[in-house]
């Protein structure tokens, strides 16, 4: 598994999408660390973000990281998809496939260190966004920022779930759209299923149309509630574990059904 | 002899959606034996690369079995003991010699001090010595040199080669064959499917012909390429009496090709008569050569031969 691993994570820096999304994580932390300023007034750490007034940094820091994380969190899910699914689609490339699947290694520990590389290469681009300004944060205001660490971790989760429907998809061998495109509708579907009262009960009234849609609510991820989930925690609330153990119970299913259809395929 | 490849009644069909079936192998069965370089030739479609795919564990069997070294090769601790070079190799732009070996000698778990010590003698070994640009700027000759280098990362005792000559030059050519005769001197068997039927009566031992899913004849290339009872018989010089002095022995009329005819004698002995009666005329023989069918004439009838059994069954 660890030298597909290593290796993924080298074919991902190879990639120009890659290369691009690490770039914009670095100037998201870069433009963070320029408007936020530390100011010390009176012996309080005031926090100034801008042109706002100053706030103390007990109540300001949370903001700022909730700030940080909304800019590099749902969005940054998707434009991460774009980056590691043609790490999944080009392990079943003609060509490529017959020189990996013919070697000693099976095809699940392939398959999983691809789909790792993935998941590093998402937690690397949420790293390099966020951490930073958190870890100036901490160092010139002494507000502990551990829980922008554990919104990586929920949020490199939220991402593991839509990389797993991107895997399952690649099985199909017909190039990355296809699981691009899954991996994007069930990110689009997300926020929508999680408010369906004031979106698909709005649309329709049929309770059966709305089982389905409840049925799909609670089968499907739920990264929109996750990202809240991650801004309890910067706040330092407990929220409901639902979308943490649905959200894993739908990833575990997906990898586990794409590892069996793996290991069955004929190439 | 000891059976490294043994198939047997294999079979393999290929359904998909609103698709009529495809019978890719219709009951394969053959033995490789160790130490040996089998060839297999057959048409496009003939379902020589369905059988690579089972023997390398890349296809599931719809019926019958495949092992490979007494085990099923979809075994993952079955492979680490073979060498496989696809027909298609197509490499991510981003490797380098150096590191693609490191990345499959790696899955077939070679350790990284055994690897270090094998590839510079391996890339010597295939004529890419000191060659570490980027695979990006290989030809395909390199790349199919590459690719051979790949196969024997782990030190195999089976190599699987699909078109190994494809896209070398003739001295590229050469080396190769070189290098399989190397590999099978030291013990390995060697499974060669090519196009290049000379490639393949030049170095296999054993040849299996394939056909429509079938297995249409299996020998050596010295029973494919027999002779054919036919004699070109080459003179210094071909007159009028010399025509004459071969037309008593074969009582016929020979066709002279420039100083040579063809002919297929009764036995020895006419042989030996003609012989001695162009002798007579006087005129200097420079050679009788017996006429040998080539492995792509064989081939061919071979695969008239099925058709022809086709036709009359339908």
């Amino acid at each position: 598994m660890w030298p597909t691993y290593l290796n993924s994570l080298r074919e991902s820096m190879s990639r120009r999408v890659a290369l691009v999304l690490l770039g914009v994580a670095i100037l998201v932390a870069v433009a963070f660390n320029w408007i936020v300023h530390v100011r010390n007034a009176s012996g309080v750490t005031m926090i100034v973000i801008g042109a706002q007034a100053p706030s103390p940094s007990a109540i300001a820091v949370p903001d700022v990281l909730e700030s940080e994380l909304h800019a590099a969190g749902s969005l940054w899910l998707l434009l991460a998809v774009f980056a590691a699914a043609p790490l999944l689609t080009a392990t079943f490339e003609k060509g490529w496939l017959e020189l990996i699947f013919s070697k000693g290694t099976a095809r699940w520990r392939i398959l999983t260190g691809r789909f790792l590389a993935g998941l590093t290469l998402y937690a690397l681009i949420f790293a390099l966004a966020t951490l930073p300004v958190a870890a100036r944060l901490w160092w010139r205001t002494g507000v502990g920022t551990w829980q922008i660490s554990l919104a990586l971790v929920v949020q490199t989760f939220s991402f593991a779930a839509l990389l797993s429907v991107a895997a399952l998809t690649a099985l199909s061998q017909k190039g990355v759209a296809i699981p691009i495109i899954a991996s994007v509708a069930i990110w689009v579907l997300s926020p929508s299923l999680a408010k369906r009262e004031e979106t698909f009960y709005q649309l329709f009234s049929s309770r059966a149309v709305r089982e389905i849609v409840d049925w799909a609510y609670r089968i499907l991820p739920k990264c929109s509630e996750l990202e809240d989930l991650c801004v309890f925690f910067l706040h330092s609330k407990i929220g409901s574990w639902w979308p943490v153990w649905s959200t894993g119970l739908f990833t575990i299913s997906i990898l586990g059904l794409t590892i069996w259809l793996l290991h069955r395929k004929s190439f | 002899m000891t059976a490294t490849i043994e198939v047997q009644d294999l079979k393999k069909v290929y359904r998909g959606f609103r698709r009529k079936p495809v019978e890719a192998l219709r009951g394969i069965s053959l033995r490789v034996g160790q130490g040996t370089i089998f060839g297999l030739i057959g048409q496009n479609g003939a379902g020589k690369t369905t059988l690579v795919k089972i023997l390398l564990g890349l296809s599931e069997p719809t019926a019958g079995s495949a092992q490979v070294l007494g085990f099923s090769p979809r075994n993952p601790a079955t492979r680490l003991r073979l060498g496989y070079l696809p027909e298609q190799i197509r490499l991510p732009d981003y490797f380098k010699a150096d590191d693609f070996l490191r990345y499959m000698g790696a899955l077939n778990g070679v350790d990284s001090r055994s690897l270090g010590k094998r590839m510079p003698a391996l890339l010597e070994k295939v004529g890419l010595k000191g060659n570490y640009k980027p695979v990006r700027a290989y030809s395909k000759g390199m790349l199919q040199r590459l690719g051979l280098a790949q196969a024997l990362i782990n030190d195999p005792e089976v190599l699987l080669l699909d078109e190994p000559t494809d896209g070398l030059d003739p001295l590229g050519r050469r080396d190769v064959r070189d290098l399989l005769i190397g590999l099978r001197a030291e013990g390995k068997t060697i499974f060669l499917n090519s196009h290049l039927l000379s490639e393949i009566e030049l170095v296999c031992d054993q040849i299996a012909i394939m056909d429509k899913g079938n297995l249409a004849r299996m020998a050596t290339p010295a029973e494919f390429t027999r002779g054919t009872g036919e004699y070109v018989v080459r003179v210094a010089a071909a007159s009028d009496r010399v025509s004459a002095a071969a037309a008593s022995v074969l009582g016929e009329h020979v066709y002279w090709q420039q100083n040579s005819f063809r002919f297929a004698p009764r036995d020895l002995r006419q042989l030996n008569s003609l012989l001695d009666r162009l002798r007579s005329v006087p005129v200097d023989i420079e050679s009788v050569e017996p006429i040998r069918l080539s492995l792509e004439e064989f081939f061919i009838e071979v695969v008239a031969e099925q058709a022809a059994n086709v036709a009359n069954v339908s």
